[in-house]
């Protein structure tokens, strides 16, 4: 796999807390990379163990294949969780600044930033002051400073808290549309939902540890475990007779409008699917035979309560 | 344009643009020049209030009334009633248009304690000053009185020496003729007042440094900032950029006070202030030269940008390691604590410009430039000058990489209040 960012065995305690314990990833190129866990897992610890904010009792960072520095640093754009920007200075003035200060030059700055003011459609802020801007608003604005130099790597930090429902999906349009541009992507979130649409790989950390890392959508099958949802019409009792001794039912039963059913089965083999499937056939109608994906939603709170 | 300029510009536009920058910038000299002129203001109008005083005098022949001598302070009138009767002068001269009633005893001559003032409102020093001194004049002159010598007052005014200046004379040169005037009065006025400048700008700009890495610590914009610039960058950006705001602003000042003192303060003193130092204009003149007047200026400027320098590393370093002002208050004291020990050896210098101590506290930077600028208009040897502002500058690059190393660290610490330990810790960490 090609990587742009390695971590590998960073630990981190700070006076009687272990922040990091043995964390290790790894960040494919191109790919959109979702940080995990719940509140104070230490996701942030390990973002700021990326960008040089903290340093880590050990392990190490590999960005593009040797080991981080500080120049590297600047080459990446990061938007932290606690927004920092400049209260009295002007949006536009500030975003020139921002950028400049990043290698552009000047002239290159403003087009730019001109051009993804209108796209945010927030082209009539420029001559306005942070201070005057809304929580949201100025999110924009930071998440503009952020990739205005099309950095390779990108860290958001919650990138989605703070905005409504329609900046959240302009925004996560942006986000997919830079990785299509080659940036990667990573961010630290609580929005499932939007892990599922944008995420192509996550770590899941929790108390300080990495407990589950791959892509999305081979997390969520490996979760499905052989589970799915059947539906029928029939009897229930010809149904369990079918598939008994290859699958078990889980819970009851559920009628649907209709005179439709619907049963949920575990099925422990992958060679007995095809077997119980044709047993029901002969059973009763089947309507639908459905793998049972879970949402990353109850991944995160199996993952975390250990019963996944 | 490097990323250090791009921060000193920043941190430059954003201060000047603001409205207390404007407003400071033209009040100050306002309230400089009002301060300096209030008192003479205040005297003028203290004088045309004259005290009336009622006097009884119980002397035979009423001598001391006779040599009493009404003045601009106060003004004395035999009162219209008999002396012995102090009943009848309260009634009469109680009203408020009356200072108060003097009442001399007969035995007054021999017996100075037999002198009572009854006053009808509250004391005024000056006034009874003013009486004191005239009482005691008309007794010296009835006791004198009492010898019978022939031509007392002219014996008298030709013994009365009165010294009102002394040439002093700086031993330097070889030559008789080139010494240079000099003076410890007019010296140590000019010492404190550059001595005091040096103090208000170090700590003034030295505290918006302090709280400028506070804000920016505070509002989180460090962490966007350190992911775009090393932390000393930053941290020289910002000290750099004051330094730069600080320098318009005492241009501005200077222009402004200059302008006003060579305009308005003339026509303002005429008569009584500007006459009163003629036995000092020779000093002045020298003090004025253009040769003293360059140097000097080139001495305050260098201790100007170097005091503060050294002093805005310190104050960036603990800012970055504390979160909020009110932990920045101990650490703060500290470098608080030299320069209040430079204002009072400064005080000192009057009694002995070349003592050790003096000397010392001119040469190390804690204290240097304070202490320097107030000696400097007694006269300093080069070197001395030279060394010092070299050991200032040396020290500034030290404690410019000292507080890097604390501010490396310290802008990225949250929470907790560092300790004294901590900081040491920082800045041995790799």
């Amino acid at each position: 796999m090609d990587s742009i960012l390695k971590i590998e065995h960073v630990s981190k305690t700070y006076t009687g807390h272990r922040a990091l314990d043995d964390v290790s990833l790894e960040i494919p190129r191109g790919s959109i990379y979702g940080l995990l866990g719940p509140n104070g897992a230490g996701k942030t610890t390990l973002i700021r163990v990326v960008n040089r904010m903290t340093i880590p009792d050990c392990g190490k960072v590999i960005f593009q294949g040797r080991e981080i520095t500080a120049d590297d640093v600047y080459r990446i754009g990061y938007m932290p969780e606690e927004r920092g920007l400049y209260k009295k200075m002007k949006v536009g003035e500030q975003s020139v600044f921002f950028a400049r200060l990043r290698g552009m030059s000047k002239s290159d700055a403003t087009a730019r930033l001109h051009e993804w003011f209108s796209r945010l459609n927030i082209e009539d802020w420029w001559e306005k002051k942070v201070e005057d801007l809304s929580k949201g608003m100025a999110q924009k604005v930071q998440f503009i400073a952020t990739v205005v130099h099309e950095p390779e790597l990108l860290i958001f930090d919650e990138p989605f808290s703070g905005f409504d429902p329609i900046n959240q999906d302009l925004l996560k349009r942006e986000i997919l549309a830079l990785r299509d541009r080659g940036a990667t992507v990573i961010f630290s979130t609580h929005n499932m939902e939007s892990v599922e649409e944008i995420c192509d790989d996550i770590t899941l950390i929790n108390k300080s540890q990495n407990i589950l890392s791959g892509s999305v959508d081979e997390i969520r099958r490996k979760a499905g475990g052989n589970s799915f949802q059947v539906t029928f019409s029939g009897e229930t009792r010809d149904f369990i007779d079918a598939v008994n001794g290859k699958a078990t039912l889980i819970g009851p039963a559920q009628g649907l409008l209709g005179g439709y059913t619907v049963q949920k089965i575990h099925i422990a083999s992958d060679d007995d699917i095809r077997p119980v499937i044709g047993l029901l056939n002969e059973k009763v109608a089947l309507r639908s035979f459905q793998e049972i994906i879970p949402s990353m939603n109850d991944i995160f709170i199996r993952a975390v309560n250990g019963t996944l | 344009m490097n990323r250090i300029s791009l921060l000193v510009a920043r941190e430059f536009r954003e201060r000047v643009h603001k409205k207390s920058f404007i407003i400071t910038t033209i009040l100050t000299p306002l309230l400089m020049i009002a301060l300096m002129v209030a008192p003479s203001l205040i005297m003028l109008g203290g004088k045309s209030n004259t005290k009336k005083v009622a006097v009884l005098d119980r002397t035979e022949g009423k001598t001391i009334m006779q040599s009493l001598q009404s003045g601009a302070t106060v003004v004395f009138e035999e009162a219209a009633v008999s002396p012995d009767d102090l009943s009848a002068a309260r009634a009469a001269y109680g009203s408020d248009s009356w200072y108060g009633i003097l009442v001399i005893g007969s035995d007054i001559v021999d017996n100075t304690s037999s002198l009572q003032l009854i006053i009808n409102d509250s004391p005024v020093m000056s006034v009874d000053e003013a009486i004191q001194n005239q009482v005691q004049d008309a007794i010296r002159q009835a006791r004198l009185a009492r010898y019978d010598i022939e031509d007392m007052d002219r014996i008298l005014s030709d013994a009365n020496v009165r010294i009102s200046s002394i040439q002093t004379l700086k031993n330097s040169t070889a030559d008789d003729e080139s010494m240079e005037e000099t003076s410890s009065d007019i010296s140590f006025a000019l010492g404190i007042i550059l001595g005091m400048m040096l103090y208000f700008i170090l700590i003034v700009y030295g505290s918006q440094v302090l709280s400028s890495v506070i804000e920016e610590k505070q509002s989180r914009v460090l962490d966007v900032m350190v992911t775009s610039c090393t932390p000393t960058e930053l941290m020289l950006g910002k000290i750099f950029g004051i330094a730069l705001v600080a320098a318009l602003q005492i241009v501005i000042w200077a222009v402004l006070i200059l302008s006003v003192s060579a305009f308005v303060m003339p026509a303002l003193m005429s008569g009584s202030t500007m006459t009163a130092g003629a036995g000092s204009a020779d000093i002045f003149s020298h003090l004025t030269s253009v040769s003293f007047m360059s140097g000097l200026f080139l001495e305050l400027f260098l201790y100007i940008v170097g005091g503060f320098l050294f002093y805005a590393a310190m104050y960036a370093a603990v800012g970055s390691a504390v979160d909020n002002p009110q932990d920045a208050g101990q650490f703060n004291l500290i470098i608080m604590m030299p320069i209040i020990l430079a204002i009072m050896v400064m005080m000192n210098i009057m009694n002995n410009p070349d003592s050790g101590i003096v000397f010392w506290c001119s040469m190390i930077p804690f204290t240097s430039p304070v202490v320097m600028m107030a000696r400097i208009p007694f006269g300093v040897p080069v070197w001395q000058v030279a060394v010092s502002i070299a050991v200032l500058f040396i020290s500034f690059f030290l404690m410019a990489w000292i507080a890097g190393r604390i501010f490396r660290v310290g802008v990225f610490m949250h929470g907790k209040k560092p300790t004294w330990k901590d900081l040491g810790a920082w800045i041995r960490m790799k």
